[in-house]
């Protein structure tokens, strides 16, 4: 015979996680996790998002931002590629 | 998700970047955490025959250590350089000077050494162990088209006559 639980739900609290799907674990120019942020920033998440090139390669998007600003030429600093934001 | 915002709004939305001050503090801050990442990961795994530390209390002053490749005329010598690094480091690439004064078409009377990587092939991606690989490795392939020694480019086709002038300029000077 099955005894039901004598309990009442009063309240509860939802708690869930969340990663960046990408093809790494750190962002190759501050050297931070993809699930931090990068040295600028406070939160990670849509404060300190991820961006992807046309050529597939991902960086905080303040990181690359950053590199692109200080060079003549807009390159990924992975493959040296004319960079392009991927906006698939 | 945000995953691809115009980096126009992005940047406006970030609030480190609203006064000058708090950027070059930030600038700091970045660089110092970095180079503590790099210095982890150096000290976690050390790759065969370079080796890097920074010289004092101060991060952005490194002094590194390159055995010459084996199967070179530099086999068996060591050559300290000095490492620095800019505000703007990885964005900048270091500074990098041979210490130990150093024979080699690339490298000139003061330590200056001619690589691209250290110069306009620099990308943020490069760190203190590829840089140090880098120039271990330009011991044994030197671009002789593009001189800063011009007697030792020179030299360098006659790899006997190399090795022998070579040797006698190291044990001259490694310890100065």
């Amino acid at each position: 015979m099955q005894q039901a639980m004598k309990v009442t739900v009063k309240s509860w609290t939802g708690v869930a996680t969340w990663r960046w799907i990408a093809n790494d674990d750190n962002c190759g120019i501050c050297r931070m996790p993809f699930d931090s942020c990068c040295p600028d920033c406070k939160l990670p998440g849509d404060d300190c998002p991820l961006v992807w090139g046309a050529c597939s390669h991902c960086f905080h998007i303040h990181c690359i931002v950053k590199w692109l600003h200080s060079q003549p030429q807009q390159q990924c600093p992975m493959c040296r590629q004319d960079w392009k934001f991927n906006n698939k | 998700m945000a995953q691809n915002i115009n980096p126009h709004y992005a940047s406006s939305s970030n609030p480190a970047k609203q006064n000058e001050d708090t950027i070059k503090l930030n600038d700091n801050h970045a660089v110092s955490k970095r180079l503590q990442k790099e210095l982890m990961e150096l000290m976690r795994c050390s790759d065969k025959g370079i080796s890097a530390f920074p010289e004092s209390e101060n991060l952005f002053k490194w002094i590194g250590t390159i055995h010459g490749p084996e199967d070179t005329v530099y086999a068996g010598h060591k050559y300290k350089l000095s490492l620095e690094f800019p505000n703007s480091y990885p964005y900048a690439p270091p500074v990098v000077k041979f210490v130990t004064p150093c024979f080699h078409p690339n490298v000139d009377t003061c330590g200056l050494i001619c690589l691209d990587i250290l110069k306009d092939k620099w990308t943020a991606l490069y760190d203190i162990r590829t840089v140090l690989i880098s120039i271990q490795s330009l011991l044994g392939e030197p671009n002789t088209l593009s001189p800063l020694n011009q007697q030792a480019s020179y030299l360098w086709p006659n790899q006997p006559a190399y090795k022998k002038y070579l040797d006698e300029f190291y044990n001259k000077n490694k310890d100065s």
